[in-house]
C-alpha cells in the first residue's frame, strides 16, 4: 500500500521485520551451501552445524573438480550449447515477434493464439515422437537436439518480444516504408537497435533455460564425456556411493556461480523482462 | 486482396517461417504422432505394433500409474497454491514502501535462478536427515515441546520417509518463487493509487483493501501465475529425480507422471505405453488450465483492457 | 616403429568401443584382457571404459542408435534387452566360430541363451554356498568341519549357537534369512520349488513356497521381530571390518564366491571360514542348489562393428585368457575345461567346491522373464513384510502373486506379439 498515507509506523516496522526473516531464511541455504563447500569432510555431518568450518579448505574445490574428471569439458559443453542457442533464439524469436506485431496481414491474430497455445503443451507429451525424429537423423549422441531447436522461436520468447514491439510507434515504420526501405531493412535498420533491452533480456532467459537443462541432456547425450555441467553433476553425485557433500557442494556452487555473475552484471533487465512478461495487455 | 495487403500476408508470413517450421516439426508432428504410438506398442528398436487401446485400459489397471497420478496431484494441490500465497505475501510486503525494496527483491529472486540440478541437490543436503539444516531448525521448538510434554517427537528423515518425502519436494520448490513475486509486484505496482486513496477515505483498512482492491486488480496476474504453476506442477521431473538419486522415492511416493512416462520411455522399452502416459498427463492439464479460464471469467477483472 | 612389419600397418585399425561396469581390481584385470588383445594384433582396436550405471547408459544409447560395440552387463539383463530387440543375436556368429555349448558349463550357456537364441559369452560367473564362520562352530559345540546339509540341521545349529547377551538382545544367531538377503526372492528354490513355471505362470503360492516363507517367517516369530530389526541396525557396511559376518555377530549366511575378496579385505586376519552347499529342505531329493549368475558381454542392436566386437569376445573365452581374467577377479571359470595350473595358482582356498556348486544339476538361475526386475522388487517387498511382523507368509505371498501374475500374463502377450518378425530378423542375422 502506498506509504505516502501509511499509518503508525508499527506496522512498518512489521513489514520491514517479516521481509528480515524471509529473506534470511531465502539466503540460509545458499550460505549454508558454500559453507558445506569449505568444510573437511567431517565436519559436513556435525550436529548441530558449524557455519565456520574449523580450517576453510579451499582444496575442496580443485578436488571436486578432479573427481568430476572432465568438469572443464562439461564447462565448455554448457557455453558451446548456451551460447548456439541463444544466437538462434533471439534470431527467429525476434523475426517471428516481428512478423507477428510490425506488419498487418491477413489471420495473423489468429495464427498467433495458436501460438499461445501451444505453450500449454509440455514437454513429456511430445518427448517421445521428438526423440524418435532426431534419432532418425542420427542426432542422439549429439549436442544438435540441444540448440537446432531453438532456432525455430519458442512461443515464449516470441510472445515478450511481441509485446515489445507493439510498443514501438507504428510510424518509424510507416515513414521507413514511405522511403521504400524493405521490410526486413525496417527490421534490421530501424526496429531491432531500438529493442536490445527485450532482446537482452530474451537471450538471458534463454542462457538460463540452456544452463539450467536437465532433461534435454539426459536423454540426447550418451558419452560420459559430453555431458554439460548440469548432467556432469547428477552423475557425479550418484557416483559417489557414500556422498563426499563437500565436494558435491563445491561442484554446485561452481555451477551455479556462471549464473550469479551474469544475474548481477544484468540485474535489471533480468527482473524487467520478468516483469513484463506476467503482465499480459 | 489487393497487391500491398499481399504484400504484406507474403512478408508477414515469410517473417514467421522460422516459427511455422518449428510448430509443424516440434507441436503438430509430435502431438499427433505421440498421440499414434500411444496406440502402439513400441521399443523403438522394433517398427511399432498397432494394438488400438490396449496402453489405455493397461493404464487404467496399473497400479503404479494411479500412484504416480495422487502423488502428482497431491504436490500440484499443494505446491500450486502454497506458492501462490507466498509469493502473494512477499509481494506485497515489499510493495510497502520499505527501503532497500531492491535488495530484497533481489534476495528472493536469486534462488530460482539455481539450476535445476544444483537445487535438487542442495535440498537434498538441507533435508538430511540428520545432519540437515531443516531438521536442525525444527529440532528447536521439537526439543521444547519435548522438554514442556515429555514427548519423544523428532522431525522426520524427509526423503527416506514415504510420509514426508513429497512435503520435502515442495519444500524445496517453495524456495524458488521468486519468479512469481516478481511478476506479483510489478502487477501490484500497476494498482492505481487513487484506488486506494478513496477507499482510505472511506475508512478502509489494510485488510479490507486487500481483498476489495488489491485482489481484484491483480487478478490477471494471479490468473496468469496460476497457470504457469499447474503447466509446471504437473511436468515436476528434473528435481525429484535427482533428489532420489534417478529413483522413485521411498514406497514410491516421489513418483510423479513425468517421472513414470520418462522410465516407461527409456528404462522399459515401453515407448507406446510413456505416449499413453503423455497423453493422459495433457489431457489433464489442458483440462485443468480450460477450468481455471472458467473461472477466470468470473472472478478475473481486466481493467479496461 | 623399426620392429613393425609393414603389413601390419597396412590399415588404420577398427576402434570399437567397450563399456564396462567394473571399477577397481576387477577393473585392473579385464584391462590386461584388452591390453593383450590390443597388442597382438593391430587391425581392432578396443577402447575400454568404465561406465557407471549402465544399464540405465546402455538403454539410453541403444534408444538414441549410438550404442557401444560391446556392453558388460549381467547375464539377468538378458531376457528384458532380448525381448525388446536391444541386442544383436550372437547365434550365428558363434556357429562360425566354432563356439558351442559343450565348451561351457550347462547352466552358463543357458544364462547366455534366451528364446533360442544366443545373446551373450560369459565373462566372469559367479555362485552362491552356505559360507560358515569355522570359529563359532567349535564355540558351540559343533564339529567346524560338519556345515548343515538340510534346513532342519540349519536350524539346529542355529539354536545352538543363537546367543542373547545380559540386556536382551541379540548378541550372536546362527543363521538370518535377511543377512545379506540378497537373493529372498528366491528361498523357495530351497524347498523345491521355483517362482515362475514356463514363462507365463508366477507361482508364488505354491505349496513349497508357502513353505519356505513360513520358514522366513519362523525367524521374527522365534527371536521376535523387535529384536532382530534392532540387531539388524547395528550391523555395519557390508564392504567394511563391520560386516555382520565378520564380526561374528552371524555365523552362516547365503552369499557367492566374491565373498573371498571381502574376507581378504575386511576380515579379522584370523578369519577361518568354510563353504558348503547351502542347506534345502531335501537334499537327497534335490541336489546341491545354488544360484548362479553371470557378468556377460553383449554386442548392442545397432552397434557399428560387430564382427570385430565378436572377435574380441572370442579372445576373451578363449581357455587361456578367460582363465587369466577369472583369476584376476577371484572368480571361477565357466568353460567346461579348466588346467590344473588355475587352481593351483587361485588364491581362494574353496574355489573348487563353488565350480562343483556350479555345475550340480540343482544349480540354479534368476528366472528368465523381462519383468523379473519388477517380480523381484515385489518379492523383496513382501519378505520385508513378513520379516517385521506386518503380513503372514500367506498374505504377501498372495499379494505377490495377484500383482505380479498381472505383469507377467501382458509380457509374455507382448512377447506373443512379437515373436514371430523378431524371430525372423535374428535368424537373418
Amino acid at each position: 500500500m502506498p506509504a505516502n498515507r501509511s499509518p503508525i509506523s508499527f506496522s512498518t516496522l512489521l513489514v520491514y521485520v517479516a521481509l528480515g526473516v524471509a529473506a534470511f531464511a531465502f539466503l540460509l541455504p545458499l550460505a549454508w551451501m558454500v559453507s558445506t563447500s569449505l568444510k573437511p569432510l567431517n565436519e559436513t555431518m556435525s550436529v548441530p552445524t558449524r557455519w565456520i568450518p574449523s580450517t576453510i579448505r579451499w582444496e575442496n574445490y580443485p578436488e571436486a573438480i578432479a573427481e568430476m574428471r572432465y568438469f572443464w569439458r562439461y564447462a565448455a559443453n554448457s557455453l558451446w550449447i548456451c551460447l548456439l542457442s541463444v544466437i538462434g533464439t533471439v534470431t527467429s524469436s525476434a523475426l517471428a515477434a516481428y512478423g507477428f506485431s510490425r506488419i498487418e496481414w491477413r489471420g495473423r491474430d489468429k495464427v498467433f493464439l495458436v501460438l499461445l497455445a501451444t505453450m500449454m503443451i509440455p514437454f513429456p507429451v511430445v518427448m517421445v515422437p521428438i526423440y524418435g525424429f532426431f534419432k532418425e537423423l542420427g542426432w542422439i549422441g549429439t549436442f544438435k537436439p540441444l540448440w537446432v531447436p531453438a532456432f525455430f522461436a519458442s512461443a515464449f520468447n516470441v510472445f515478450l518480444l511481441r509485446q515489445f514491439f507493439l510498443g514501438l510507434p507504428r510510424d518509424i515504420s510507416e515513414a521507413a516504408r514511405m522511403d521504400g526501405c524493405s521490410e526486413f531493412g525496417i527490421f534490421v535498420r530501424i526496429i531491432l537497435p531500438l529493442c536490445k533491452p527485450a532482446l537482452l533480456v530474451v537471450a538471458l532467459f534463454q542462457f538460463l533455460y540452456s544452463w539450467n537443462d536437465f532433461l534435454g541432456p539426459l536423454i540426447y547425450l550418451t558419452d560420459q564425456r559430453d555431458f554439460t555441467l548440469a548432467l556432469g553433476l547428477q552423475s557425479f553425485q550418484s557416483q559417489s556411493g557414500g556422498t563426499a557433500w563437500h565436494h558435491l557442494m563445491a561442484a554446485s556452487t561452481l555451477v551455479l556461480l556462471p549464473v550469479i555473475v551474469l544475474f548481477f552484471f544484468t540485474q535489471k533487465s533480468f527482473i524487467q523482462g520478468i516483469a513484463t512478461s506476467g503482465s499480459k495487455q | 486482396m489487393n497487391p500491398s495487403e499481399r504484400r504484406n500476408l507474403r512478408n508477414g508470413l515469410l517473417f514467421i517461417s522460422p516459427w511455422v517450421i518449428g510448430f509443424l516439426t516440434f507441436c503438430v508432428y509430435p502431438v499427433i504422432k505421440s498421440f499414434y504410438l500411444s496406440l502402439c506398442d513400441y521399443s523403438i528398436l522394433s517398427p511399432a505394433v498397432f494394438t488400438g487401446w490396449q496402453n489405455y485400459v493397461e493404464l487404467a489397471g496399473d497400479e503404479v500409474f494411479w500412484t504416480a497420478v495422487s502423488n502428482t496431484l497431491f504436490f500440484a494441490v499443494f505446491a500450486i497454491p502454497l506458492g501462490l500465497l507466498l509469493s502473494l505475501a512477499l509481494a506485497v510486503l515489499l510493495n510497502a514502501n520499505v527501503r532497500g525494496r531492491g535488495v530484497f527483491r533481489t534476495i528472493f529472486f536469486l534462488p530460482s535462478l539455481v539450476p535445476m540440478v544444483c537445487l535438487a541437490v542442495l535440498w537434498q543436503w538441507m533435508l538430511n536427515g540428520d545432519v540437515g539444516l531443516v531438521n536442525e531448525a525444527l529440532r528447536v521448538p521439537l526439543n521444547a515441546i519435548n522438554s514442556l510434554l515429555g514427548s519423544e517427537l523428532r522431525p522426520p528423515n524427509w526423503l527416506s520417509d514415504a510420509r514426508y518425502a513429497k512435503w520435502g519436494l515442495i519444500f524445496t520448490m517453495l524456495w524458488g518463487v521468486g519468479n512469481s513475486v516478481v511478476i506479483f509486484l510489478a502487477g501490484l505496482q500497476d494498482v492505481p493509487v487513487h484506488l486506494y486513496e478513496s477507499a482510505e477515505m472511506d475508512g478502509a483498512n489494510f485488510p479490507q483493501k486487500l481483498w476489495h482492491i488489491t485482489l481484484p486488480t491483480i487478478s490477471p496476474v494471479i490468473h496468469f501465475n496460476l497457470i504457469m504453476g499447474l503447466i509446471g506442477s504437473f511436468q515436476v521431473f528434473a528435481v525429484p529425480y535427482v533428489m532420489t538419486g534417478g529413483g522413485e522415492g521411498p514406497g514410491r511416493s516421489m513418483l510423479f507422471l513425468a517421472t513414470y512416462l520418462y522410465q516407461n520411455a527409456f528404462e522399459f522399452w515401453n515407448m507406446g505405453y510413456a505416449c499413453a502416459i503423455g497423453f493422459v498427463m495433457f489431457v489433464i492439464i489442458l483440462t485443468l488450465t480450460l477450468l481455471a479460464n472458467k473461472l477466470s471469467e468470473r472472478h478475473v477483472f481486466y481493467a479496461g483492457k | 616403429m623399426a620392429l613393425s612389419t609393414p603389413q601390419l600397418h597396412a590399415v588404420d585399425p577398427v576402434v570399437i568401443r567397450y563399456w564396462e561396469k567394473w571399477a577397481g581390481f576387477e577393473a585392473d584385470a579385464m584391462r590386461e584382457i584388452v591390453d593383450d588383445f590390443n597388442s597382438s594384433q593391430s587391425r581392432i582396436f578396443v577402447e575400454y571404459s568404465s561406465v557407471s550405471q549402465i544399464d540405465r547408459r546402455l538403454t539410453l544409447a541403444i534408444a538414441g542408435g549410438v550404442p557401444p560395440d560391446v556392453a558388460g552387463i549381467w547375464a539377468y539383463n538378458i531376457p528384458v534387452y532380448s525381448e525388446n530387440n536391444a541386442l544383436t543375436p550372437l547365434t550365428s556368429m558363434a556357429e562360425k566360430a566354432g563356439i558351442r555349448e559343450d565348451d561351457y558349463l550347462p547352466i552358463i550357456w543357458k544364462l547366455c541363451s534366451h528364446r533360442n537364441q544366443l545373446w551373450a559369452l560369459p565373462s566372469t560367473p559367479g555362485n552362491t554356498a552356505l559360507i560358515y564362520n569355522k570359529k563359532l562352530f567349535r564355540e558351540a559345540g559343533l564339529d567346524p568341519e560338519r556345515p548343515p546339509r538340510t534346513i532342519a540341521e540349519l536350524e539346529e545349529f542355529n539354536e545352538k549357537i543363537f546367543k542373547r547377551s545380559a540386556n536382551g538382545r541379540i548378541e550372536r544367531i546362527g543363521h538370518l534369512a535377511e543377512e545379506p538377503g540378497w537373493w529372498n526372492g528366491l528361498w523357495g528354490s530351497w524347498f523345491g520349488g521355483a517362482l515362475i513355471k514356463g514363462d507365463s505362470e508366477l507361482t508364488a503360492t505354491s505349496q513349497e513356497n508357502l513353505e519356505a516363507y513360513r520358514w522366513v517367517q519362523s525367524y521374527p516369530e522365534r527371536f521376535g521381530a523387535e529384536d532382530l530389526l534392532g540387531m539388524r541396525d547395528g550391523f555395519g557396511n557390508f564392504a567394511s571390518p563391520q560386516n555382520a559376518f565378520f564380526t561374528g555377530r552371524v555365523a552362516m549366511i547365503m552369499q557367492g564366491v566374491w565373498i573371498y575378496n571381502y574376507i581378504q579385505n575386511y576380515a579379522p586376519a584370523d578369519f577361518e571360514w568354510g563353504v558348503a552347499p547351502f542347506p534345502t529342505n531335501d537334499p537327497e531329493k534335490l541336489g546341491d542348489v545354488s544360484v548362479v549368475e553371470c557378468d556377460v558381454l553383449v554386442i548392442p542392436h545397432g552397434a557399428k562393428h560387430p564382427l570385430e566386437a565378436f572377435e574380441f569376445i572370442t579372445y576373451v573365452n578363449s581357455q587361456k585368457n578367460m582363465e587369466k581374467l577369472c583369476l584376476g577377479q577371484r572368480k571361477f571359470s565357466p568353460l567346461r575345461v579348466c588346467s590344473d595350473e588355475f587352481f593351483q595358482k587361485h588364491p581362494n582356498p574353496h574355489i573348487r567346491t563353488f565350480l562343483e556348486l556350479a555345475k550340480s544339476p540343482g544349480a540354479i538361475s534368476v528366472p528368465r522373464v523381462a519383468v523379473w526386475n519388477a517380480i523381484n522388487a515385489d518379492m523383496r517387498n513382501a519378505v520385508n513384510l513378513i520379516w517385521t511382523g506386518k503380513a503372514p507368509a500367506e498374505d504377501a505371498l498372495q499379494a505377490v502373486q495377484e500383482r505380479q501374475q498381472k505383469a507377467l500374463t501382458r509380457s509374455a502377450a507382448r512377447w506373443e506379439r512379437v515373436e514371430e518378425s523378431l524371430q525372423k530378423s535374428w535368424n537373418s542375422q
